[in-house]
C-alpha cells in the first residue's frame, strides 16, 4: 500500500513539475491596440496579423518556447491606454509588449512600460520624442516624422520643383511633428510654407478648409498628415476646389505611411499624382514579402491583401521571436537582444536599431506616386 | 476686393451647407427634448446607422440587384435610411425607453440612451468592421459653377432636404391633428391625457419622427462623413452645442443656431484657423449660457415644439 502511495505521490510531483515547466516556457506578449474609436481600423488587422505570426511560431516553438498574446483596447486614447497598460503589467506580467499604435497614446504609456522594464515594440507612432526621451526599453520599427519628411520635403523642393506648400495636419503629436519636420526641411531647401492648417479628429466636412487653401494662391505641394478616413475626405475636397492634380490643378498632394494600400482606389480621381511614403508594398518581389502575402491569403482568403498595418504588426511579433531565438527569454534578455538587432529582414524591410531604439534602416521607406489607374509608380529619392 | 467678396460668398455657401448638416442632426434631439424633456445620447448612432443603410442600399441593393442608375440608387437609399431610422426608433422605444419611462424615473431613460449608444456602436462594429467606408454620392461628383463660385449637387440636395424636412415638421406640428396633440403633450402631458390623448403613443411618435430625421440625416451626411461605426460620435457634441445655443426643445432656435454655427465655423477656418473652431463654437455656447440661458430664441419651454 505504502509503495502505491509513494508511486502516486512521485507521479503527481513529476507531473506537476512537468506542467509547471511547460507553462513557464511561454513568452507572454501584451498588446495595446486601438480596437474602438476613430483609429479602430488599426485594431482588427493588427490582431489578425499578430495571431497569424504567433500561430506560425507556435507550430514548432522557438528554443522550446511558445508565444502567447493578450490583446487590450487602447482606443488611441492616452487615458485608456494608461489604464490598460497598468492592468496588463500587473495581471498578465508580459515578457514584452507591442503598442499603442497612436503617438499620443504611445507617448503616454512609454514611461510606464520603461519603468516596468518591459521591452516594447512600437509600430506606427510618428512622434519624434518617443525614441528621443531616453527610454531604453522602447524600440520603434516605424520611421519617425523627421525621417519621413526629410525625404518628402527634399522630393518636393528638388524633384517636383515646388516653391510653395500648405501643410495640413491632424491636431495630434504625430500630426504636429510631421508638419514641423516638413516645414523645417522644405524651408531649408528654399521653399516657402504659405500656411500650416490643423484640424481636429471630429472634422467631417473639409470643403471650408480646401476653400481656404485655394484662396492662398498657387500652392505647389500639399503635405497632409492624418488618419486614413479624414485624409481621404481632405484629398477629395482639395481636388474639388481644384487645388491638386487630381482636380485639374497643379498642387501635389503628399502624405505618409498612414495611408494604406487601397487608399488610392477609395479616393478615386482625387488621388492621382499623390506622392507618399509606404512602408509595405504587397507587390514587392522580396521572398519575405511574398511568403507573408501568400500565407495571409491562405489564412484569410485569396482576395485579402495585407496592408501596412498587418505587416507592421506581424513584424513586431517576429522581431520579438528573433530576440527569443537569440537567447532572450526574460524581459531583460529580450531587451538586450532587441538592442543588438542589426539588418534583420522582415516584411517591411530591414531592422537596425540605433542606441535610442529607433530603426534607422532606410529600406523600410518606399516612395510612390499614384498613377491614373490608381496603381503605384515607384519613385527614387 | 472682388476676390474677397467671392471668397466670402464661397465660404458662406460652405457655411450654410455645414449648418444644414448640424440642423438635420440637431432637429431630432431638440424634438425629443421638447416633448419628453429627455436627452437622447444615442441620437448620433441613429445617424450613423442611417448612413450605413444608405450606403448598402445605394452601393449594393439599388445598383447590383435592382439595376438602378447610381443617382436613382442614392435617392432610393435616402428613403430606406428614413424608414430604417423610424423602425429602429420604434423598436428601441418599445424595448428600452418606454418600459423605463413607465417606472416614473427620469434618470434611468437618460442613462439607457448612453447604453443604447454603446450597444449600437459596438453592434455596428461587429457587423461592418472598423475600416472606414468610402460612400460617394453621385451628386458629389457634379460641380455647379457660378462664375468663380462652385458648389456640388450634393450641397443643393442637403440644403433642399433640410428645407423639406423642416417644412414637413412645421406642417405636421401646426396643421395636423397628431401634430397638435403632440404639442399638447409637450405642454402638459397629464392634461393632454385627460383630454383623451394617449401620451405614450405620442411619445413613441416623437421618437419615430426624430429617428427618421436622424436616418435621413445619415443618408445625407454619409457621403461627407468618415463612415465608420463611430462616425456619429464626431457629430453629437456639436449637435448638442447647437441645441443648447438655440434653446433646448426650441425648433426655431435650433435652426437658427445650426446655420449660425455652420457659418461661424467656416469663417473661423478661413480667418483664424480650423484648429480654433471648437474654441469659438464652445465659447459661443458658454456665452449663450451666461447671457441667454434659454437660448437664442427665448420662449417658454411648453410652447417650443
Amino acid at each position: 500500500m505504502k509503495h502505491w502511495i509513494r508511486t502516486a505521490l512521485a507521479t503527481a510531483v513529476l507531473s506537476a513539475s512537468f506542467t509547471a515547466s511547460a507553462q513557464d516556457k511561454v513568452i507572454r506578449i501584451g498588446v495595446i491596440v486601438p480596437i474602438s474609436g476613430p483609429a479602430s481600423y488599426f485594431g482588427v488587422p493588427a490582431k489578425q496579423a499578430m495571431e497569424m505570426a504567433v500561430d506560425e511560431i507556435n507550430k514548432t516553438g522557438i528554443n522550446g518556447y511558445k508565444f502567447q498574446l493578450q490583446v487590450e483596447d487602447g482606443a488611441c486614447s492616452p487615458l485608456q491606454s494608461t489604464n490598460v497598460v497598468k492592468k496588463l503589467i500587473d495581471e498578465y506580467k508580459p515578457h514584452a509588449m507591442i503598442g499603442e499604435w497612436c503617438s499620443d497614446a504611445a507617448l503616454a504609456i512609454a514611461p510606464i512600460q520603461n519603468a516596468a522594464k518591459i521591452p516594447t515594440i512600437n509600430v506606427t507612432s510618428a512622434a519624434v520624442r518617443l525614441t528621443e526621451s531616453g527610454f531604453e526599453n522602447i524600440f520603434r520599427i516605424f520611421p519617425h516624422a523627421e525621417m519621413q519628411n526629410a525625404h518628402l520635403a527634399k522630393f518636393a523642393a528638388e524633384q517636383a520643383k515646388a516653391k510653395t506648400a500648405v501643410i495640413l495636419y491632424e491636431k495630434t503629436n504625430a500630426g504636429l511633428d510631421n508638419a514641423n519636420a516638413f516645414e523645417k526641411d522644405f524651408t531649408a531647401a528654399g521653399g516657402k510654407v504659405l500656411a500650416k492648417i490643423d484640424f481636429g479628429k471630429d472634422v467631417n466636412d473639409f470643403i471650408p478648409i480646401a476653400t481656404r487653401v485655394a484662396s492662398l494662391g498657387k500652392v505647389d505641394a500639399l503635405p497632409t498628415y492624418g488618419l486614413e478616413g479624414q485624409v481621404l475626405r481632405l484629398t477629395q475636397a482639395l481636388a474639388q476646389v481644384g487645388a491638386t492634380k487630381g482636380g485639374g490643378g497643379t498642387g501635389i498632394p503628399m502624405g505618409t505611411i498612414f495611408l494604406p494600400y487601397g487608399f488610392d482606389k477609395k479616393a478615386g480621381p482625387s488621388s492621382v499624382g499623390y506622392v507618399r511614403i509606404v512602408q509595405f508594398d504587397p507587390t514587392e518581389k522580396r521572398a519575405t514579402v511574398q511568403n507573408f502575402v501568400n500565407a495571409f491569403k491562405a489564412r484569410y482568403g485569396a482576395n485579402e491583401i495585407p496592408s501596412h498595418i498587418h505587416a507592421h504588426s506581424y513584424d513586431a511579433v517576429m522581431l520579438i521571436a528573433d530576440a527569443v531565438r537569440r537567447g532572450g527569454t526574460t524581459s531583460a534578455g529580450i531587451r538586450e537582444r532587441l538592442a543588438q538587432t542589426r539588418k534583420l529582414e522582415l516584411t517591411t524591410g530591414f531592422i537596425t536599431f540605433d542606441e535610442k531604439g529607433q530603426n534607422i534602416d532606410p529600406s523600410t521607406m518606399h516612395f510612390v506616386e499614384t498613377n491614373p489607374d490608381y496603381s503605384w509608380k515607384s519613385l527614387s529619392f | 476686393m472682388q476676390d474677397l467678396l467671392i471668397l466670402l460668398a464661397q465660404q458662406s455657401i460652405n457655411g450654410i451647407y455645414l449648418g444644414c448638416m448640424y440642423v438635420m442632426v440637431a432637429l431630432g434631439l431638440t424634438l425629443i427634448y421638447g416633448v419628453m424633456n429627455q436627452i437622447n445620447f444615442a441620437h448620433s448612432d441613429f445617424v450613423t446607422i442611417g448612413a450605413f443603410i444608405a450606403f448598402f442600399v445605394a452601393s449594393r441593393v439599388a445598383t447590383n440587384w435592382l439595376g438602378l442608375p447610381d443617382t436613382a440608387g442614392y435617392l432610393l437609399s435616402i428613403v430606406f435610411a428614413i424608414g430604417a431610422g423610424a423602425l429602429l426608433g420604434l423598436l428601441i422605444n418599445a424595448a428600452v425607453f418606454a418600459p423605463l419611462r413607465n417606472r416614473g424615473d427620469e434618470l434611468r431613460p437618460l442613462i439607457a440612451t448612453i447604453g443604447v449608444s454603446v450597444l449600437l456602436e459596438n453592434g455596428l462594429l461587429a457587423i461592418v468592421g472598423p475600416t472606414p467606408y468610402q460612400f460617394d454620392s453621385p451628386f458629389s461628383r457634379e460641380l455647379i459653377r457660378l462664375g468663380r463660385i462652385f458648389l456640388t449637387q450634393q450641397t443643393l440636395l442637403v440644403i433642399g432636404f433640410t428645407v423639406l424636412a423642416v417644412g414637413a415638421l412645421y406642417g405636421f406640428l401646426k396643421f395636423t391633428f397628431l401634430g397638435k396633440a403632440l404639442r399638447a403633450v409637450a405642454q402638459d402631458r397629464e392634461t393632454a391625457g385627460l383630454m383623451g390623448i394617449n401620451p405614450a403613443l405620442l411619445i413613441a411618435l416623437t421618437i419615430v419622427i426624430a429617428s427618421a430625421l436622424a436616418g435621413g440625416a445619415g443618408a445625407m451626411l454619409g457621403p461627407v462623413m468618415v463612415l465608420s461605426p463611430f462616425a456619429g460620435a464626431t457629430l453629437i457634441v456639436k449637435a448638442f452645442a447647437v441645441v443648447i445655443i438655440g434653446g433646448f426643445g426650441n425648433i426655431d432656435g435650433t435652426i437658427l443656431a445650426g446655420l449660425l454655427t455652420g457659418l461661424i465655423e467656416v469663417m473661423t477656418v478661413q480667418y483664424l484657423g480650423s484648429g480654433m473652431t471648437d474654441l469659438v463654437v464652445f465659447g459661443l455656447l458658454l456665452l449663450t449660457l451666461a447671457v441667454r440661458p434659454t437660448g437664442l430664441i427665448a420662449e417658454r419651454r411648453e410652447v417650443n415644439v
